[in-house]
């Protein structure tokens, strides 16, 4: 599954964790997310989908934030995307195990592409 | 110092991810709409950029009402602009003085960019740009987070040495993109004053405490600070850091509820970053003897609010013909004028700044009523053991 996606650990800050192959993703990030407040949003933009959803576990950071994690989804899982309960369904599903050996370590392991 | 005749102050508040450095401005400029705000107050917040302030309004009233707190800051630094603006009547009084308005810029920036590397090319170009621009602040706020010093509790030195070896190694790694042609910077925040945020969660510890807590378990870590501060500067006698403490509460946080109604140390963010340079200018030369000439960037905005204060040099009083705009000060009024002037300011007590506060109302020079106003709360914050001057 191709994705950009950003998010912090309890202690670690906002980070990509996927950069979606991208060297720096985060002008790709910035021209989907740039002016998008919303703390959960499905968002179709082109053939990329935009998804922001809380940390479904309510994992939260040092300072009692809920984590949140933004994704860019590139085609194909895109396509299958149309609310954000199936983005949330498919995406999360992949990487919910990375996710919960990262978030409460002092540093996570290095992105992935 | 802005062009024209608007005295523009930055402020740099360096803080680490979740040391509430959103909240504090959401809180600062959300308060300031507040009925009783406007109401009682000579002057009036205003973002110059309408959306950016709807957007802190916002994050206030979500923290307000809703128990919501402000949106992890991602990525990107947003500088953010207000003008001080002053109840009607004070354009016209204000004819011929050295400014005639007040604009204050808060960045807000994500706090990661102390502690961890960035993740690629653009956002490292941001985090220069806005080290930068908050390298040409007067005053800077060194965030101290009251919420790690209670999770460290007893070991607070694991905590506080964390921090300022993070602020201290991301100057250095900068420090090459900062500095031009390794020329040391004339205009850098010459006064770092220490602030521990969140003080609601501490509520026995009073200023004073916390200046102790910092100096017994950290005193060495704040003298690298210092050194790597001193190597960035021009003129490095004209340094204050960690001799100024301050108490910052935005709100009081709760289980299930935001108060923002209790708040701690707000109110003296604007006098402090409009005031204390020339406060501490006027000792710096007097104490270190720091010749006024090396000063004379700083001077100029300096003395320019000085002479709203006590007029021209010994003259004192308000000011009544002052020149203006602010670049045709110095020409006019030469450095000796206004170093006199600086040098009357500083020294005014609670007393005489009352006099002039209530003579500046009557004739409705708002900005110099705003300004003696400014100095008073500081002397007052003094008093409730919420602030701590250096005396150096």
């Amino acid at each position: 599954m191709r994705l950009i996606w950003a998010t912090r650990g309890r202690t670690w800050g906002f980070q990509f964790r996927r950069t979606g192959g991208f060297d720096d993703p985060l002008p790709e990030y910035e021209k989907v997310f740039s002016g998008l407040d919303e703390p959960a949003l499905c968002r179709r933009v082109g053939e990329m989908v935009a998804l922001r959803f809380p940390d479904p576990e309510g994992r939260k950071d040092a300072a009692g934030r809920i984590i949140p994690h933004d994704f860019i989804v590139f085609s194909p899982t895109a396509d299958e995307i149309d609310s954000l309960e199936d983005g949330l369904a498919l995406v999360w599903d992949e990487v919910k195990d990375e996710y919960a050996q990262a978030w409460d370590v002092p540093r996570p392991p290095l992105p992935q592409g | 110092m802005g062009s024209g005749g608007t005295l523009q102050q930055e402020i740099a508040v360096f803080g680490e991810s979740g040391s509430g450095k959103t909240v504090l401005l959401s809180s600062f400029y959300g308060a300031a709409q507040e009925p009783q705000f406007v109401r009682k107050s000579l002057f009036r917040v205003v973002a110059d950029d309408f959306g950016q302030g709807a957007r802190l309004h916002q994050n206030y009233l979500g923290m307000k009402n809703s128990a919501k707190r402000p949106e992890i800051t991602r990525f990107s630094a947003t500088a953010h602009s207000f003008s001080i603006k002053l109840k009607d009547g004070d354009a016209k009084n204000n004819k011929g003085k050295p400014f005639d308005a007040l604009r204050l810029i808060w960045h807000d920036y994500p706090g990661e960019w102390f502690e961890q590397g960035v993740s690629g090319p653009e956002e490292a170009k941001r985090r220069v740009a806005t080290f930068r621009s908050l390298l040409g602040s007067d005053v800077a706020l060194l965030l101290v987070d009251g919420q790690r010093l209670l999770d460290n509790s007893g070991e607070e030195e694991r905590y506080l040495k964390s921090l300022l070896a993070n602020v201290k190694n991301a100057l250095l790694v900068l420090k090459d993109d900062l500095l031009e042609d390794g020329q040391p910077l004339v205009e850098f925040p010459r006064i770092w004053i220490m602030a521990l945020s969140k003080a609601d969660l501490l509520p026995e510890m009073n200023v004073f405490n916390f200046r102790d807590l910092v100096i017994e378990k950290a005193r060495e870590d704040l003298e690298e600070l210092r050194n790597v501060l001193e190597g960035l500067v021009e003129v490095s006698e004209a340094l204050s850091v960690g001799e100024d403490f301050m108490l910052l509460s935005s709100a009081k946080f709760e289980v299930d509820k935001i108060e923002v109604t209790k708040r701690v140390g707000l109110d003296l963010i604007l006098p402090l970053a409009a005031t204390l340079p020339f406060e501490r200018l006027a000792r710096w030369h007097e104490l270190r003897e720091v010749p006024w000439k090396v000063l004379d960037g700083l001077l100029m905005g300096a003395g320019a609010f000085a002479v709203m204060l006590v007029g021209k040099g010994r003259r004192g009083g308000i000011p009544v013909k002052a020149p203006g705009p602010i670049g045709a000060v110095v020409g006019i009024l030469g450095f000796t004028a206004l170093a006199d002037a600086l040098n009357d300011a500083a020294r005014l007590g609670s007393e005489k700044l009352e006099e002039i506060h209530s003579e500046a109302l009557a004739q409705q020079h708002f900005l110099t009523a705003t300004l003696a106003e400014f100095r008073l709360k500081l002397n007052e914050a003094e008093d409730e053991r919420v602030l701590i001057r250096s005396f150096g």
